[in-house]
């Protein structure tokens, strides 16, 4: 709860000193006041039997670590993106406070108990992303990818209020704990209910971005600014999952036969999607979307996996996908190209190895290739769902071997010989970007050991 | 525990290294790990027990129990990598390759991964250093290979990368029922033969890819053809073990009750490749690509072999592992020298070389000889030993893979005689240079060695091979 607060003040503090128009102050502050969020959260996971229990939001342990990781990505995103806070000093206030203003959104949907928290999280959370995909004004591109993902997300939001009626109808309680508590009882097991279920099943769904609800989300990466895809792709999916798997296991748990088959059906269906048209794409930013599909795919597997380690196992899942998302989208930042194209990556290896380097790993690790994280977030979420759901699993690696292919081929890309632009890459080289790509290159390599705890 | 660190910390110090030192850097920490290893070696000669290298003796919410340890087969395919890879630093010495940053560290780095394999006594942690092999050597042939590398490299990635799926997917499938991955939990787990069927097929596809064995072999000669020659050497020499090692320690014991399944499919395929491999290889005209379906009809020999699972198999087995190195480093040494200096790899482009480079001449000679199985070389011992098994079990079997011997003579001589006789096409041919003829002296050494006491081995890997098949069939008997 205090990291909630933190977070929030730390936005409205941006807002003003954005006044003086310095921007690396702004900067600064954001920094800090993550920082300090992050130690709260850090001493909260580490002080025994500790947790806050709020009517409406409780932060325990699962919480706090979710916490941790969604507020260390948005660290490193609004570092990635300090290049833009300079080219335009007038707007770097709001851009912060947005991205903080979401991430409040996101801790918000962590921590919920009860459905109507659950709902303002959700919208806390998107509305500064619709916002932030179209803050490249004069672009094109980027305003259709806020004006799609504005309309796509309201109309699920919607869904979900709908869906949340007719649950209300069914059991008439919105804890989450009371709902699961209702749902014991066979007497609500109407239509009403059933109803609500898929409505709900369905928004989230779209929210993370899963077959067939996916079609904004390679327009949406592909417009937006590179930060804020990095944004949707790693933090925003973090929230939408954690709260997908509290709300369909603890609440939902009762009727799991009923839910289950559709999640496992759209898991397959969605892993299939996003692989097989990623394996043709051409721009950088949607082949990383479809590969966000492809991955959405694999964690469904956490959510209809009965394993009561699932929370664990989607966490280091998405902690090691958040750092291949992040690396990435600091090599496409420095790259700073609005053509977004694949062949514009030839020969970046050469010209700046360490990036590649990184380059390289994140993509393995994607792949699922040991020992980088990837692999052993892969390793939980398939071994957790093996026994009740062995097609699944693998078709899951199945889908691995077909998606090994395009992230190779940009392995290859980048390996290659370049014959163009070279001078264009030379000024690629600059400390900050050095900094992050490290962090990540470390969380990629090391990621593997958060599976000796627990 | 220092054996699996030396290779890491070169390779990390590899980094920090000057450039007109590092061969020399490579060299020493190449050495280091030969006398490293042989220490181990002399210390354990002849018993039979397992030396834990780390126990950690717990087991992580993952299964993992980090245990590592080696007995004599690990021990004997230790040596044997330290050994090759002495000899690939020193026959790649001079080239532009020996003083990249990248590239030593990356071999390091392989070194480090092979050593993981073989002393890994957990299914995950044999996993996952199984799977770091792959990422050096596809990125040594990636930065360093031929022109048209990439099609051929990608089908080499894609290919073992499916292969490891699958073998992940019968881990964790075996998982499932045991207490931990350590090697003794999972192979306690008691598998219907129908299960054991499938588990052994995850590993078979696996290994099968890997080593390879017809008809999953399609990757290796285009992926050897574009490899530089170090990469082709550790691929051909030192990971093409790893799928044999694995066979008799890992996919035999864990899955022992589909033997009587897996076993004639093996054999058989097995034999198609011997056969069909060895014709393409007497058809073809590149000198990489001959010595490539070479590699794959004699690796069928020793896959065969090992199927069969009795001792004397098995060590003969070990044997011909040994000597498949010793010969493939060698033959494609040879190949690598012609490929740089002729810029070719076509042997009708060739000619006349013996004259104009009698040392050449001599050793690779020497070599095809060592490949062909002449008596007095460590080959004769091990094929000999490999057909006599194959006979008891079928005659037929037996008599098909004999034509091993034929076939590899003709293709040997044909690809010697046609480069090193004959009207000269060429005007010079720079001779031997002295690290390609230390590399030439100590194959030809060793393997005169093996040849005349082939014991040696039996001795080293002989107890601890009885003591895996007693354990195997003890976890047989629960099962009954």
């Amino acid at each position: 709860m205090e990291a909630l607060i933190v977070i929030f003040i730390t936005g409205l503090i941006s807002m003003f000193v954005a006044m003086a128009k310095k921007p690396m102050l702004v900067l600064l502050t954001a920094v800090l006041g993550i920082l300090v969020a992050i130690s709260s959260l850090t001493y909260q996971v580490y002080s025994p039997y500790f947790w806050l229990d709020y009517d409406g939001l409780y932060f325990g342990i699962v919480e706090n670590m979710y916490g941790i990781v969604a507020l260390s990505f948005g660290l490193l995103l609004i570092l990635v993106g300090f290049q833009s806070y300079k080219k335009e000093p007038e707007h770097t206030g709001e851009y912060i406070s947005l991205l903080l203003f979401s991430m409040c959104g996101v801790l918000i949907m962590f921590a919920f108990t009860d459905l109507f928290m659950f709902f303002l999280g959700l919208e806390i959370m998107s509305i500064p992303i619709y916002v932030m995909a179209g803050s490249r004004k004069k672009d094109l591109k980027s305003t259709e990818a806020a004006m799609k993902y504005f309309f796509t997300g309201s109309f699920a939001t919607g869904v979900l209020l709908f869906g949340i009626a007719w649950l209300y109808g069914a059991v008439g309680t919105f804890k989450i704990g009371e709902i699961a508590l209702a749902i014991q009882d066979p007497s609500t097991h109407t239509s009403l209910l059933f109803v609500g279920v898929l409505l709900i099943l369905a928004s989230f769904l779209f929210k993370i971005g899963a077959a067939p609800f996916h079609f904004w989300s390679p327009d949406v990466y592909g417009g937006s600014p590179n930060v804020v895809t990095g944004f949707m792709a790693s933090i925003v999916k973090l929230g939408g999952f954690l709260a997908f798997l509290k709300l369909f296991t603890i609440s939902f748990g009762g009727i799991h036969d009923f839910w289950s088959p559709a999640v496992m059906v759209i898991g397959i269906l969605t892993m299939f999607v996003g692989n097989l048209s990623a394996l043709r794409q051409t721009k950088f930013k949607r082949l990383l979307a479809y590969s966000s599909i492809t991955h959405a795919g694999y964690a469904l597997m956490a959510i209809v996996s009965t394993s009561t380690q699932s929370h664990f196992n989607l966490w280091v899942y998405f902690l090691a996908y958040g750092f291949s998302i992040i690396a990435l989208i600091t090599i496409s930042k420095m790259l700073n190209d609005n053509e977004d194209d694949l062949e514009n990556y030839k020969g970046f290896a050469r010209i700046n190895p360490f990036a590649g380097f990184v380059m390289i790993l994140a993509l393995l690790s994607l792949a699922g290739v040991p020992p980088l994280a990837g692999f052993f977030g892969k390793y939980l979420v398939f071994s957790s769902a093996i026994v009740d759901y062995p097609v699944f699993v693998i078709l899951a690696l199945v889908n691995s071997g077909i998606a090994i292919y395009y992230y190779l081929r940009m392995i290859v890309t980048i390996s290659s010989t370049s014959e163009q632009n070279s001078t264009e890459l030379e000024n690629t080289k600059n400390s900050v970007y050095n900094v992050v790509l490290m962090i990540c290159a470390i969380g990629l390599l090391a990621g593997g050991l958060v599976t000796m705890f627990n | 525990m220092e054996l699996i660190l030396i290779p890491l910390v070169v390779a990390i110090l590899a980094c920090f290294v000057p450039k007109q030192m590092l061969k020399y850097f490579s060299l020493a920490g190449a050495i280091a790990s030969l006398v490293v290893v042989s220490v181990h070696a002399l210390a354990y000669c002849g018993s039979s027990h397992f030396v834990t290298l780390i126990d950690p003796g717990f087991i992580t919410a993952f299964g993992l129990s980090f245990k590592m340890a080696y007995d004599g087969m690990s021990l004997f395919m230790l040596v044997l990598t330290s050994l090759i890879f002495l000899l690939i630093v020193l026959s790649n010495f001079n080239n532009e390759t020996a003083s990249s940053k990248k590239f030593v560290a990356m071999i390091f780095l392989m070194l480090f991964a092979l050593n993981g394999v073989f002393t890994s006594m957990d299914g995950m942690v044999f996993y996952i250093f199984w799977e770091i092999t792959l990422i050096p050597v596809f990125l040594i042939a990636l930065w360093y290979g031929a022109e048209n590398r990439k099609k051929a490299l990608m089908k080499f990635f894609i290919y073992t990368f499916i292969g490891s799926l699958a073998m992940l997917l019968s881990l964790i499938a075996i998982k499932v029922n045991a207490a931990s991955f350590a090697h003794s939990d999972l192979m306690a787990v008691e598998l219907s033969s129908k299960a054991a069927f499938w588990i052994m097929g995850g590993f078979f596809l696996a290994f099968a890819i890997k080593a390879p064995i017809f008809p999953f072999h399609t990757w290796q000669p285009d992926t050897y053809t574009v490899s530089p020659m170090a990469g082709t050497m550790l691929l051909s020499a030192l990971m093409l073990k790893m799928a044999l090692y694995g066979m008799v320690r890992w996919m035999i014991p864990l899955a022992p009750e589909a033997m009587e399944f897996m076993l004639p499919i093996i054999v058989v395929l097995s034999l198609i490749g011997i056969v069909y491999t060895a014709i393409l290889a007497i058809k073809g005209d590149d000198i990489k690509r001959i010595f490539a379906f070479a590699s794959i009809s004699h690796v069928g020999l020793i896959a065969a072999g090992i199927m069969l699972f009795n001792k004397d198999a098995l060590s003969a087995a070990f044997l011909q592992m040994f000597n498949h190195s010793l010969v493939a480093i060698g033959l494609f040494l040879a190949a690598g020298i012609l490929e740089q200096r002729l810029n070719t790899r076509n042997l009708y482009e060739m000619g006349g070389i013996a004259k104009l480079a009698p040392k050449f001449g001599f050793w690779f000679a020497v070599i095809g000889f060592a490949s062909v199985s002449v008596p007095f070389s460590s080959g004769f011992i091990g094929e000999f030993l490999l057909l006599k098994e194959l006979y008891e079990y079928k005659w037929i079997v037996g008599l098909l893979a004999g034509t091993t011997l034929v076939f590899g003579a003709v293709y040997t001589l044909r690809a010697y005689q046609l480069s090193m006789f004959g009207p000269a096409k060429i005007e010079s041919f720079i001779d031997l240079s002295w690290n390609e003829w230390l590399v030439f002296f100590v194959l030809g050494i060793v393997v005169l060695a093996l040849g005349l006491f082939p014991q040696i081995v039996f001795d080293f890997v002989g107890p601890s091979i009885e003591n895996l098949m007693e354990s195997v069939e003890l976890s047989k008997n629960i099962v009954k």
